[in-house]
């Protein structure tokens, strides 16, 4: 019994260091021959440069810096109002600031700038003078910041409102009994989500440290765009792995500054599951006020530039002209998704499991395994999985789209991962240890008592890992099979010259891909409702 | 129930896939890959009509505009060793030269390159020129007097008011490349350090700076033509100037689309009649009406208005693989030239 199950947690354990890190090891091991011999050559170049990518350095940490720190101040709050509140359409709202992350980031910047552009909606209410002012500052940092910001804070929104739901009820049962319910949030429940919340930032820092996309698309340099050359513009692999490495190493002290912060907080959440939770809170005079700011900063942060892209796309020529150039692809990118969140959803299980009860020495590993793949730029991934699997013998996994799932189970094992331990969090450990006496198989144990209880969970974590798979654009870019390419590649590749009202449409459709199974979901909870 | 929940799961991911690869598996019939760095919306009408014609299934790798063209390069790099594309459609000669000077390249004569001029195509078949677009100065509409030549990026009155795409990527490259060939490296050096004294601004792409261009915040750009008659078929408030056309002056560098046999290629039968096909007047023709304004390279073939016969054009004088070869050869010089803007 006990061997089954320390022999399924090593397997799945051993499966993510195959599938994720060795093809990163490859690269980095040939990053270390020139022409076939051993040498430094790479890194000699970078060091030899460093006083050149310095400044780009710097750009890159103040706008991870940047967006981090605003997607923070805004989307942490914003998950308290939404998931504690009484405020009116909270699931509404919820949806809606979400919608920006359904989406890659440089359709967030391209749609901006439509609105903000002279014949945009914003640009041609202004006069001619302020409206080409806004639109030149938009190139540059402050764009930078507002794409960004658009896209990252539903991250920290998302992730503040599913741990706040975790809190246990008790614990803030108790504080009303002394106090009053800000003081509750304050001094109980934000203590509690503190590590959820600082995980979130760190993961947009990380986002926006890799970020290539709506730099390069608004100008602002940054180091990434350094990588990207050595790739695109020298084919010089080697340059381009050395390059790669100092955001790695930027990436590794920021995750260890997380891990250490996360030690340091004694508060656990771990909500029993007995307990109902606790009512909405009730915002009283407030929540007049309340719903006007929300309302009024999704109108200037989401409406906006949606509406510019649907203003685009509003057409049934586009949407016919959409399909007609990009039905496969759509096809493809919900059936690659869905196998890939499924088999995500599996790996992540079993690796959460053997986090969450540390059931093996190799813990700490496999967690820090996971972090650190995801925050690997897409490409810098896409490039091992090359490195690793381009041979005639492994032809079944290069040349069919097995190679652009194996890259969606390296770069997200992190999301299933983190999800299932928190899901696993929620479940007393005497259930299992009684089970365990009674003398129940693991598996049994897994299938009676944990399956049925992490269900939910379960379920939204499949969710998210689709979402994460079908806005994939870094693997897919780089390793898509002839012939196979995904909608996020399509509409890139349209980019080039294609028509506005084109990629506006496709663009409308991929949100719809999207969000497909979470309005599966709110339908089937409608549909299975019972008649009151 | 419960116990089977798991097993479910795995179940579940198991059909999906089967289906999946069910639904997306190619078809048994021929086959060929073909990697292309054309813009996608241009080249995938005509890789259909080619479908449509011969029954040959095309399985294509497009470029994106993100790895500035040079995605599909990587790729046929990368493969060298283990081939999966039949054919590289390049989007410029440049690169084509630069497979053909690692080995990656195979040779072809295909009969319809019969037609082309030698200058636009490799002696041996390494890779054969079509349906090119010509290096153009965009202007906006009211700038008066218009830019007629490249060099006016070294004239003090345009200081600070032109743009140049990012000379590391694209056609921007290989026009510098053929400017250190044409006027030798001291005078293409001065040529570069003159732009950059003179406040020339630095746009990602060519398709950036043609819009900085026809959206009024800049004078001029040096584009392709197809990037040009794009903005003016939208109406946008710019022309299009075919540079340095006077008697003595260098004229215009043309940027020949080339089709690359790849060597190992896994469909070699397939690969030589798309290259046909892509080489023939009728792709040339269609190329010449679609929004890409492609200048067909052999004689005779019809274009629209906005399109000038190859034969009209004051062509730049450059071997393209000398170009290829001094492109590698200047990179580090450009890439500190970009670094220093």
């Amino acid at each position: 019994m006990i061997t089954g199950k320390r022999v399924t947690l090593a397997a799945a354990a051993l499966a993510l260091a195959g599938i994720g890190l060795l093809p990163v090891l490859t690269m980095i091991a040939r990053s270390f021959f020139v022409d076939g011999r051993l040498g430094m050559e790479a890194y000699a170049a970078l060091f030899a440069s460093s006083q050149r990518l310095l400044p780009w350095f710097g750009n890159s940490l103040l706008l991870a810096s940047l967006i981090s720190f605003s997607a923070t101040i805004i989307g942490a709050p914003l998950g308290v109002l939404l998931a504690r509140t009484d405020l009116p359409w909270r699931g509404v709202f919820a949806v809606l600031f979400a919608l920006p992350f359904f989406v890659p980031p440089y359709v967030i910047a391209a749609a901006w700038f439509s609105a903000l552009d002279q014949s945009g909606s914003i640009g041609r209410l202004l006069p001619e003078g302020a409206s080409e002012f806004l639109s030149s500052t938009f190139f540059g940092l402050s764009g930078c910041v507002v794409s960004l910001t658009t896209s990252f804070t539903p991250i920290v929104m998302l992730l503040t409102m599913a741990y706040i739901s975790a809190v246990n009820p008790r614990l803030e049962q108790a504080g009303l009994l002394a106090s009053r319910w800000p003081n509750v949030l304050w001094r109980i429940t934000l203590p509690l989500i503190a590590p959820a919340i600082v995980f979130a930032s760190v993961l947009v820092f990380l986002l926006t440290l890799g970020e290539v996309g709506v730099p390069t698309f608004l100008r602002y340099p940054v180091y990434p765009t350094e990588v990207l050359t050595q790739f695109a513009a020298f084919y010089d692999f080697s340059a381009a792995t050395a390059a790669a490495l100092p955001l790695l190493l930027v990436a590794a002290m920021v995750l260890t500054l997380e891990k250490s912060l996360q030690r340091t907080s004694s508060a656990t959440i771990g909500a029993s599951m007995t307990n109902a939770p606790n009512g909405a809170i009730a915002l009283g005079r407030w929540r007049l006020p309340l719903l006007w700011v929300v309302s009024l900063w999704m109108f200037a942060t989401v409406i906006t530039p949606f509406a510019a892209l649907l203003g685009q796309a509003a057409s049934l020529d586009a949407l016919a002209q959409a399909f007609a150039r990009g039905g496969d692809s759509i096809l493809r990118s919900v059936v690659f998704a869905s196998v890939g969140a499924t088999f995500l959803t599996l790996s992540g299980f079993f690796c959460g499991y053997l986090i969450h009860h540390k059931a093996l020495a190799i813990w700490r590993s496999v967690d820090a395994l996971t972090l650190f793949l995801f925050t690997l730029p897409g490409t810098v991934v896409g490039v091992g999985l090359i490195s690793l699997w381009n041979h005639p013998s492994t032809n079944v996994i290069y040349a069919t789209p097995a190679i652009v799932i194996l890259g969606f189970l390296a770069q997200y094992a992190l999301i299933p991962t983190r999800m299932t331990a928190a899901v696993l969090q929620r479940i007393p450990p005497s259930l299992e240890n009684a089970a365990e006496l009674a003398g129940a198989g693991w598996f049994t144990i897994l299938g009676e008592i944990v399956a049925p209880i992490a269900k939910r969970g379960l379920i939204a974590t499949w969710t998210i890992c689709y979402i994460f798979c079908v806005r994939d654009l870094g693997i897919a870019m780089v390793v898509y099979p002839p012939g196979s390419d995904t909608l996020t590649v399509r509409i890139m590749t349209l980019m080039a010259n294609g028509a506005p009202s084109l990629i506006a449409a496709l663009c409308l459709i991929l949100i719809i891909v999207t969000l497909a199974p979470l309005l599966a979901a709110v339908f089937w909870r409608a549909a299975s409702r019972p008649f009151t | 129930m419960n116990r089977l929940a798991p097993l479910a799961l795995f179940a579940l991911a198991i059909i999906m896939t089967i289906v999946g690869w069910w639904l997306l598996a190619p078809e048994g019939g021929e086959s060929v890959v073909v990697y292309v760095s054309h813009d996608e919306v241009f080249s995938e009408p005509i890789l259909k009509d080619f479908e449509k014609e011969t029954g040959i299934e095309v399985r294509a790798v497009y470029d994106t505009e993100e790895t500035k063209s040079a995605g599909a390069m990587n790729r046929l790099i990368a493969e060298k060793s283990n081939p999966q594309a039949d054919v590289y459609w390049a989007n410029e000669p440049i690169r084509a030269e630069v497979l053909r000077q690692q080995k990656i390249a195979a040779p072809y004569l295909s009969p319809n390159a019969a037609g082309i001029p030698e200058s636009f195509r490799d002696p041996l078949g390494y890779w054969t020129g079509f349906a090119a677009r010509a290096r153009v100065l965009i202007v906006r509409q009211d700038v008066d007097p218009k830019p007629t030549s490249i060099f006016s990026y070294l004239d003090p009155q345009w200081r600070g008011k032109a743009v140049i795409a990012n000379p590391l990527f694209g056609t921007t490259t290989d026009e510098i490349a053929a400017l250190f060939v044409l006027l030798g490296d001291e005078d293409a050096r001065s040529f570069m350090e003159t732009m950059r004294d003179n406040d020339v601004k630095t746009a990602p792409s060519n398709g950036d700076s043609a819009d900085l261009v026809s959206r009024g915040q800049f004078a001029f750009s040096l584009v392709d033509s197809d990037d040009a008659v794009s903005r003016m078929s939208r109406h946008e408030r710019a022309i299009m100037v075919y540079p340095d056309q006077g008697a003595d002056e260098i004229g215009s560098l043309i940027v020949p689309n080339a089709a690359v046999l790849i060597a190992g290629a896994p469909h070699p039968d397939a690969a030589r009649k798309l290259i046909d096909y892509l080489l023939s007047v009728e792709t040339e023709r269609k190329l010449a009406f679609s929004d890409a304004a492609q200048i067909p390279l052999h004689s005779g073939v019809k274009t629209p208005p906005g399109v000038k016969p190859i034969e009209a054009i004051k062509t730049m004088a450059v071997d393209y693989a000398a170009v290829a070869t001094k492109l590698q050869e200047i990179q580090p010089y450009l890439k500190n030239w970009a670094a220093t803007r």
